[in-house]
C-alpha cells in the first residue's frame, strides 16, 4: 500500500489516541492520553505531542478521525475521513494482520467483536446497554482494591486458584468480589477471577452466537492487560495475537482510511494552538427539541450537528 | 359526529379501513398528529412503567384525541387466524384506553378470527352505537375493506419497485407501528438514508405470504407481527443485502423471535437495534454506519 502521510486520531470516552503514519503504513509518531471529558483539549495535546515527536519536516496530507467524539474532532482537525470505530478498528487490525478472521476489542466504555472474511468485515456486535466488563469497570475495581490498573495483570498472572466471580453484571461482580475478599481469597486470585469474569461476560454478551475463528487479534486498551489475554486464551483454546500498538489500532485505522481516501487535506499542526469553542442550544423549531452543537474556530463557524431537519442547521 | 383515531399501533395496519368506514357513515375523522418526543413523554407519564414504548406512545396519541372528538376508536385485537395471534398488549388496548381515560366514549370491536365474521359483526355493532342503519353500515364496511385492500396493494407495489433499485437494500424487519412512527423508526430511516441505503419494509411481500414463509424459521411461532417480519426475510433473502431487526424496548415477543433469527440466519448479515426512547442517537449512528460499511464492502468484495 502506498498512500499519503496521514494523521489518525481516535477520541474515545476514556482515552484519546493519535498516530502519524507514512505512505506505507509505518508508525512515525504516536501519542496516548486520557480524554478526561475534554475531547478538544485532548486532541490538541495529542497533535502537539505528535508535532514534537516529528520535529518538523514531515508533511501530513490527510487526517482521519474515529471514536465517539469523531464528529467534533473531525471538524476541528478538518479531517478528510471521519469513520465509526468498528470500521476503523478493522482497518487498523488488517493493516498489521492481513489474515485476521476475528477481532476482539475492549475499550474504556464499549466492547465489540468484528468478524472478517477475505479482508472484509462481514459481521460485528457491540455491547448494547451496559458497560460491564469494559476498561472502566476494571479500573474502578482495581481502584477499590487499592491497585493501579496496570497491576491487575501481574496479580492475575501470579494467581494459582482464580476466584469465581459472577460475570453477568457489574453490580453482581462487585458484590462477589467483596464477598470473596471477605471470605479470605487472595488479591491475586480475585484479580484473576475478575479477568475471567470480563472474558466470560464478553463471550456471552458480545460474542454470543458468533463463530470465533483464528487468527484472533485482541485490541483496545484492555488488551494491554495480560490477565485478560490469558483468560481469553484459556476460554477459546486458541492463540491470541496482541499487537504492541494494540491500544492505538483505532487511530491507525483512521489514518489508513484517510490516507486511502480519494482526496487529502493539507494539515497544519498550528491547529493545536488555535482557539476554538463549541456552543450548545436546544432548537425551538418543533417538538423534537434537537440539541444542536455548533463548532467555532476563532469567530468562524465551522460546523454544526445534532439537528434532525434543516430548521436547526441555520 | 367526530371519531378520533390514535395514529399508533394498529392504525398503521387498519387506518384506511377505519377512516373510510367512519367517513362513509357521514362521520368526521380526526387522526392524532405524528408522534414527537412531547407526545411520547405524555404517554409515558400515563402508562405503567413496564409497558413497551409503542404502548406508551399509543396512550400519548389517545391523550391528544381526548376533548377533540365524540368517540375514540380503541379496538381489541386477539387473532386473525387459528395460529396467528396478536401480542397480548393488543388484547388489552381497549381496556387500557377505558382505564386510562375514564369518562371518554370509546368505540371498540373485537378482532377474533376463529369466528370469521368477527370483524364484520364488530363493525355492525359500532355502526349501531353510532345510530346508523344496518344496510348503511354494511355498505360502509365493504367500501372500507376494499379501500384498505387497495392501499395495501399499492404499498406493496411501491416497496417492490424499490427492490429493483441498484442501491444497497436492507430489509427492516419490524412492525409498521415502529417503522412508520417518526419518533421511533424515523431516526433509523434517516440514518440509513444518510448512508445511501434503501430500506425495504416487510409489506413488500403480502402479509399472509409472510406468515406462511415464517414457518421456515419456526413452525411454532404464533405472533402475527413477528411472523410477518421474519417471513419477509425468507421471501426477500435473494433480493436484499442485509437485515435490520428493530425492536422497541421492552418487547417480549421480539426478545424471543429476534434472538431466534440472529442464531438461525446464516446467509445475510443481520443486526438488531433496540429503540428505547432514550435521547441520544450516537450509539445508533455507529451501528448503522458500520452495518452500511459492511454491506458496501460485501458488494465490493463478492460482486
Amino acid at each position: 500500500m502506498t498512500g499519503r502521510t496521514s494523521l489518525g486520531v481516535d477520541v474515545g470516552s476514556v482515552s484519546t489516541k493519535g498516530v502519524v503514519i507514512d505512505g506505507d503504513g509505518n508508525l512515525l509518531a504516536e501519542a496516548y492520553i486520557a480524554t478526561q471529558a475534554d475531547p478538544i483539549g485532548a486532541a490538541k495535546q495529542i497533535v502537539a505531542s505528535l508535532e514534537k515527536q516529528l520535529g518538523g519536516g514531515v508533511k501530513v496530507e490527510s487526517v482521519g478521525v474515529t471514536g465517539s467524539a469523531r464528529r467534533l474532532i473531525g471538524a476541528m482537525l478538518g479531517a478528510n475521513a471521519v469513520k465509526n470505530e468498528i470500521t476503523a478498528h478493522a482497518v487498523g487490525a488488517l493493516a498489521r494482520h492481513p489474515g485476521v478472521r476475528t477481532i476482539l476489542e475492549i475499550g474504556g466504555q464499549d466492547s465489540k467483536i468484528i468478524l472478517i472474511k477475505g479482508g472484509v468485515v462481514v459481521d460485528y456486535a457491540m455491547n448494547t446497554l451496559c458497560a460491564a466488563g469494559t476498561g472502566a469497570f476494571l479500573s474502578s475495581q482495581a481502584a477499590r482494591m487499592g491497585m493501579r490498573v496496570e497491576e491487575i495483570a501481574q496479580a492475575a498472572l501470579r494467581a494459582r486458584h482464580p476466584a469465581k466471580i459472577a460475570a453477568r453484571c457489574t453490580v453482581f461482580a462487585e458484590s462477589d468480589l467483596v464477598h470473596k475478599a471477605q471470605a479470605g481469597h487472595s488479591k491475586d486470585d480475585l484479580m484473576a477471577g475478575l479477568c475471567q469474569a470480563v472474558v466470560a461476560n464478553y463471550l456471552s454478551n458480545v460474542g454470543k452466537g458468533k463463530q470465533i475463528r483464528p487468527p484472533i487479534v485482541f485490541q483496545g486498551g484492555v488488551s494491554k492487560n495480560g490477565g485478560v489475554v490469558r483468560a481469553f486464551e484459556e476460554a477459546l483454546s486458541a492463540e491470541i495475537h496482541v499487537d504492541s500498538d494494540s491500544h492505538l489500532m483505532g487511530a491507525v485505522g483512521a489514518a489508513v482510511l484517510a490516507s486511502k481516501a480519494q482526496t487529502g487535506v493539507s494539515f497544519d499542526f498550528q491547529v493545536s494552538r488555535r482557539p476554538c469553542r463549541t456552543t450548545a442550544r436546544e432548537c425551538a423549531g418543533c417538538a423534537n427539541r434537537c440539541e444542536i452543537v455548533t463548532f467555532f474556530a476563532g469567530q468562524l463557524k465551522i460546523d454544526s450537528w445534532g439537528a434532525k431537519c434543516e430548521k436547526g442547521s441555520a | 359526529m367526530t371519531i378520533g383515531l390514535p395514529r399508533a399501533l394498529a392504525y398503521h395496519r387498519y387506518g384506511v379501513l377505519w377512516e373510510t368506514f367512519f367517513k362513509a357513515l357521514g362521520g368526521r375523522v380526526v387522526v392524532s398528529p405524528e408522534s414527537d418526543p412531547i407526545l411520547i413523554a405524555k404517554g409515558e407519564s400515563l402508562a405503567d412503567s413496564e409497558c413497551c414504548l409503542p404502548v406508551k406512545a399509543y396512550l400519548g396519541h389517545l391523550d391528544r384525541l381526548v376533548g377533540n372528538c365524540d368517540y375514540i376508536l380503541a379496538p381489541r385485537f386477539e387473532r386473525i387466524g387459528k395460529n396467528d395471534e396478536f401480542c397480548v398488549r393488543f388484547w388489552g388496548l381497549s381496556d387500557l384506553a377505558r382505564g386510562t381515560f375514564p369518562g371518554v366514549r370509546i368505540l371498540s370491536y373485537n378482532l377474533k378470527s376463529h369466528r370469521p365474521d368477527s370483524e364484520v359483526s364488530g363493525f355492525m355493532k359500532m355502526g349501531k352505537t353510532l345510530g346508523k342503519s344496518q344496510i348503511a353500515v354494511l355498505a360502509a364496511y365493504k367500501k372500507a375493506k376494499q379501500a384498505q385492500l387497495t392501499a395495501d396493494t399499492r404499498a406493496g407495489v411501491n416497496q417492490r419497485l424499490l427492490l429493483d433499485s441498484p442501491a444497497i437494500k436492507v430489509l427492516v424487519a419490524a412492525p409498521p407501528y415502529i417503522l412508520r412512527d417518526p419518533a421511533m423508526g424515523g431516526t433509523l430511516l434517516r440514518l440509513l438514508a444518510r448512508e445511501g441505503v434503501t430500506p425495504i419494509f416487510p409489506e413488500a411481500c403480502g402479509r399472509a405470504g409472510c406468515r406462511r414463509a415464517s414457518k421456515a424459521t419456526s413452525q411454532s411461532l404464533y405472533w402475527v407481527m413477528n411472523k410477518e417480519a421474519i417471513g419477509a426475510i425468507e421471501l426477500l433473502r435473494p433480493r436484499v443485502d442485509g437485515v435490520i431487526l428493530v425492536s422497541a424496548f421492552p418487547c417480549g415477543t421480539d426478545s424471543l423471535v429476534n434472538e431466534l433469527v440472529l442464531r438461525r440466519e446464516k446467509r445475510l448479515p443481520v443486526i438488531q437495534i433496540i429503540l428505547d426512547g432514550q435521547e441520544g442517537e450516537a450509539g445508533l449512528q455507529t451501528r448503522v454506519e458500520c452495518f452500511a460499511d459492511i454491506l458496501k464492502e460485501r458488494r465490493r468484495g463478492y460482486a
